[in-house]
């Protein structure tokens, strides 16, 4: 990844200076933490997805006979409330890492768009900060 | 001109050498007329050292987080244990009455199906039991009770955590340096291309004025 492209049309006037290094650093290490973020948001929605369809699947299941549930690589049979006390708790977890997540990339988006401005304020078209 | 020149005696967190910026390109190349070669051949050095840095760091991050989700799985399953022994005690203490099929069904040897193999389930009975055996690796099994192996796993796992964080703070601060040998980079070659011009444009006007001379 090439953060910098300079122009050697128009580059003429703009020197860089230790701020505006500061600022590209900054951005640079803010997108590759963002990348981070997506990846675990990724994850985290596809577990959340298939915690929703246990949860249609277990609404439809029988009370009288046990369920298998899932820990770790083994399966165990338990009865269905038990299963959803454990479902209930899974989900409650899985929200919350999830909104922390979404929190954290949220604020580094927002550094971003600020830091994008300023820079591209600056350098114009010689600086290219989009993927 | 060494390579190693470039990178300053500067060290980040971890041994990391900062790298320099450069204030004005024309002082670090050692003159208006100096040659650039050398200098972007240096940055260039340091740039792929730093790149191998980085896989290296990506590549033991990738590793531990591998054993995260084995630590977790181990200690959910140890909880698992841990509650329903918890639940079987405080049960025949206060709610005797209240769900007697269900104190039924935990009295009951906790069935499991587990993979025998890859594809291949068997079923087992677990009987009620306090001990866990934990792998610890170089072929060393130890038995714990149920509560002291939650909190070895814990700590296994937080010590996991926080060593993710360290090699992300490290890949970051590597990734910052990084950037900046790009832009030294493309400053350096800028400036270089700049002066090309410079020169080509001057040559052509005292081309241009010296035929002229001569032509009259």
């Amino acid at each position: 990844m090439r953060m910098v492209e300079q122009d050697q049309e128009n580059d003429d006037s703009t020197e860089v200076t230790w701020e505006d290094q500061q600022k590209i650093n900054l951005f640079s290490k803010l997108n590759t933490r963002m990348k981070g973020f997506e990846a675990k948001m990724e994850a985290a929605k596809q577990e959340k997805e298939a915690l929703d369809d246990l949860s249609t699947e277990l609404e439809l299941a029988d009370d009288t006979e046990s369920v298998l549930y899932r820990i770790g690589e083994t399966y165990l049979h338990m009865p269905l409330h038990r299963a959803l006390e454990r479902l209930e708790q899974d989900q409650a977890d899985l929200d919350a890492r999830f909104s922390k997540l979404l929190q954290s990339s949220q604020q580094c988006e927002t550094e971003m768009k600020q830091l994008k401005v300023a820079l591209y304020a600056k350098f114009g078209s010689a600086i290219n900060l989009d993927e | 001109m060494s390579s190693s020149s470039v990178l300053s005696e500067e060290r980040g967190a971890r041994g990391i050498p900062k790298a320099p910026f450069i204030q004005d390109v024309e002082k670090h190349i050692g003159g208006a007329d100096a040659e650039v070669e050398g200098p972007l051949k240096a940055i260039q050095d340091a740039i792929s050292k730093y790149r191998y840095m980085d896989s290296n760091l990506t590549q033991r991050r990738l590793g531990l987080e591998e054993k995260i989700p084995d630590i977790k799985k181990t200690l959910s399953m140890v909880e698992y244990l841990q509650e329903r022994r918890e639940g079987k005690s405080s049960q025949s203490e206060d709610d005797l009455e209240d769900d007697l099929e269900d104190s039924d069904s935990d009295s009951k040897p906790l069935k499991t199906t587990f993979e025998l193999n890859d594809t291949l389930f068997a079923e087992a009975e677990l009987e009620d039991t306090d001990t866990v055996y934990l792998w610890l690796g170089a072929n060393v099994m130890l038995s714990y009770k149920l509560p002291a192996a939650i909190k070895l796993l814990r700590s296994k796992l937080e010590a996991a955590e926080a060593n993710v964080a360290s090699l992300t703070e490290d890949l970051e601060f590597l990734r910052e340096q990084l950037t900046m040998m790009e832009v030294n980079m493309a400053r350096v070659y800028n400036w270089d291309v700049k002066r090309r011009r410079e020169h080509r444009t001057a040559e052509e006007q005292g081309g241009k004025s010296a035929s002229e001379k001569e032509g009259g």
